[in-house]
């Protein structure tokens, strides 16, 4: 029985590399593959147990394998399908997949909308700016009170002041006047779109990754290295998980290379997706992420209008 | 929201540069840049304005001056269309259509008698009393895909709407609000939070108490034995048979009627309802009692 369990996933694993990687993508591989992997993780648990039974421990001990993370996704349209995407782990430098979990098609399959993409980082640039620049005008500048020559007779150009505009030194007329603010909100709706689509993006890019958690076993910053180099994850990582207490050996592993970064479910933004050329998330955070962007997808209240001071 | 072009699109993302910061860009033509109108060398001399008279100085004669004529805009008689807009009612229009799909969609429970408080609590319908708007009128598009059997209580219908509705066994009744209470109908969480008391309905205007004695219109102040003789005329001239209640429960909800001076359904003029310590709160004195009695 358990042999025949063992065949069928070979074969679908088989099927599923092409899957991933071809461009013959389809998803009734998937479908298929994740209700064999059911039926062979509860064979291998069961048998597991017996053999604990008979006191045979000579075998390696080993993850009850695949995780097949099933995922109760609320809000599908019936003419979409739900994404598929590998679960891996961090426990080893190697890529190991764990499981295949499923994905809101809205949240992770949304159209690409660079344009609102483009908004949101413009936004992100631009509230937080102060412009400190400012020209002195005219009524600023020192001196130019008096009447440089009289009006007539000298068969020169009539002036009133040297530090007119129209001056050599003399005072800038409609010049910067700062500290001016640049503040501005970006509609709820333009914001939860832009997440959306920069998700999307970076899920058909390959460039997003999912892990169980964000334990490693070592702090050696090298470790960590290693495993990006490995999986081709690009020069810079950022690491996103639903809690703000980061485990202990990624935040030391982390804490001297500056281009990889953790960062809290409610701190995740388009702009630091995009400057980060992987983004990881953990299962936790993928959760919290698909519950927050899905009620503010589907809620019917209005929200109250952005007031600056209230 | 993933249709093919949604996967087209993915896809065709998927065979570019990865986004980053510094690829990213707006569309194309976005931005719109202001044209500038200076004195440079282009712009100096006439600064776009020609020579001489009346363009170069902006002393133009009105618009549809016709030098002496009678204008053209003078020649036609005044329409008065908006005389006595301050007076007038309006009501926001709702379809039989709208009621029907808000009833599939799950957002109106039609288990319970529906009135406008219902109505404005799906937040896809808006009452504004401030703008003279006194409720809503239920037209009759979509009447003949109409299937829902519900209580409803609206400001206006027409007759082929109340045929619509009373040809699937419901119930239909037409109720005036008063400004003020319509402010308490259309937010009721918001007027609870005042903690003011529910004010008594006033009944409706003059003009308007023919229509709502009418038992033609369903008129809440028409005599029920009248609005009986009604329903039965109706379903004769537009050939259905009336609907026999099911069983008791639905009979009870579908016979539901608020009083005319009620504007809660299970709530009397006069009482406070706090809905943080969701108490109740009654008057007793004898002359608060006789106020808001009906």
């Amino acid at each position: 029985m358990l042999k025949r369990a063992f065949c069928i996933l070979s074969i679908s694993k088989n099927s599923f590399a092409k899957g991933s990687f071809g461009n013959d993508f389809s998803i009734i591989h998937f479908k298929s593959l994740s209700t064999t992997c059911r039926c062979f993780q509860e064979l291998t648990q069961s048998s597991v147990d017996t053999l604990d039974i008979d006191g045979s421990k000579h075998l390696p001990k080993q993850r009850s394998l695949p995780i097949i993370t099933s995922r109760k996704l609320e809000y599908v349209s019936q003419y979409s399908q739900p994404k598929q995407a590998w679960l891996e782990s961090l426990e080893t430098v190697d890529e190991n997949k764990i499981g295949l979990i499923d994905l809101h098609p809205d949240v992770f399959g949304a159209f690409p909308r660079i344009d609102l993409i483009h908004q949101n980082i413009q936004w992100q640039k631009l509230y937080k700016k102060i412009s400190y620049e400012t020209l002195e005008t005219r009524a600023e500048k020192r001196g130019g009170g008096r009447k440089p020559w009289p009006q007539k007779g000298m068969g020169r150009a009539r002036h009133g002041s040297i530090r007119s505009p129209l001056w050599k030194g003399g005072g800038k007329a409609f010049g910067p006047r700062g500290p001016q603010s640049y503040f501005y909100m970006l509609s709820n709706n333009l914001r939860v779109a832009g997440l959306c689509s920069t998700l999307s993006i970076k899920f058909a890019q390959n460039n997003l990754h999912i892990v169980d958690s964000l334990e490693i076993p070592s702090d050696d910053p090298e470790y960590m290295e290693d495993l990006i180099d490995t999986r081709f994850w690009g020069f810079s990582v950022l690491f996103v998980d639903d809690t703000d207490m980061m485990p202990r050996n990624i935040s030391l592993a982390v804490q001297d290379l500056p281009s990889f970064n953790l960062m809290p479910t409610y701190g995740l933004n388009v702009y630091s997706m995009l400057k980060h050329e992987t983004l990881v998330l953990t299962l936790a955070a993928v959760e919290k992420l698909e519950e927050k962007l899905l009620y503010q997808l589907h809620r019917t209240e209005r929200q109250a209008k952005f007031r600056l001071y209230q | 929201m993933a249709s093919g072009i949604t996967e087209k699109a993915l896809k065709l993302v998927q065979s570019l540069p990865r986004l980053s910061l510094s690829n990213i860009k707006n569309l194309p033509h976005s931005i719109k840049k202001t044209k500038r109108r200076r004195r440079d060398r282009q712009h100096g001399k006439t600064h776009g304005r020609g020579h001489k008279g009346q363009g170069q100085r902006a002393t133009l004669p009105r618009l549809g001056f016709e030098g002496n004529n009678t204008p053209f805009y003078l020649q036609i008689p005044k329409e008065p269309y908006y005389k006595d807009h301050e007076l007038r009612k309006e009501y926001v229009p709702v379809s039989l259509l709208q009621i029907q799909r808000f009833v599939d969609l799950g957002r109106l429970n039609v288990k319970e008698p529906i009135d406008l408080s219902s109505l404005c609590n799906t937040r896809l319908i808006q009452v504004k009393w401030e703008q003279k708007q006194f409720g809503v009128d239920l037209l009759d598009e979509g009447a003949d895909i109409f299937c829902a059997r519900l209580n409803i209580e609206v400001q206006k219908a027409s007759e082929l709407t109340i045929a619509a509705i009373e040809k699937n066994g419901g119930v239909i009744t037409t109720r005036y609000y008063d400004p003020h209470s319509l402010h308490a109908v259309v937010n009721p969480a918001k007027f609870f939070a005042k903690g003011v008391p529910i004010p008594r309905c006033k009944l409706p205007p003059q003009n308007e108490i023919a229509y709502y004695s009418d038992a033609k219109n369903r008129g809440y102040l028409a005599d029920p034995e009248k609005i009986l003789h009604a329903r039965v005329e109706l379903a004769q001239k537009y050939g259905y048979a009336l609907f026999e209640y099911e069983n008791e429960e639905e009979k009870e909800m579908l016979l539901t009627r608020k009083d005319p001076r009620q504007i809660f359904l299970g709530l009397a003029p006069g009482w406070v309802v706090n809905l943080k310590d969701k108490v109740i709160l009654k008057p007793k004195d004898p002359e608060f009692v006789n106020y808001y009695k009906s």
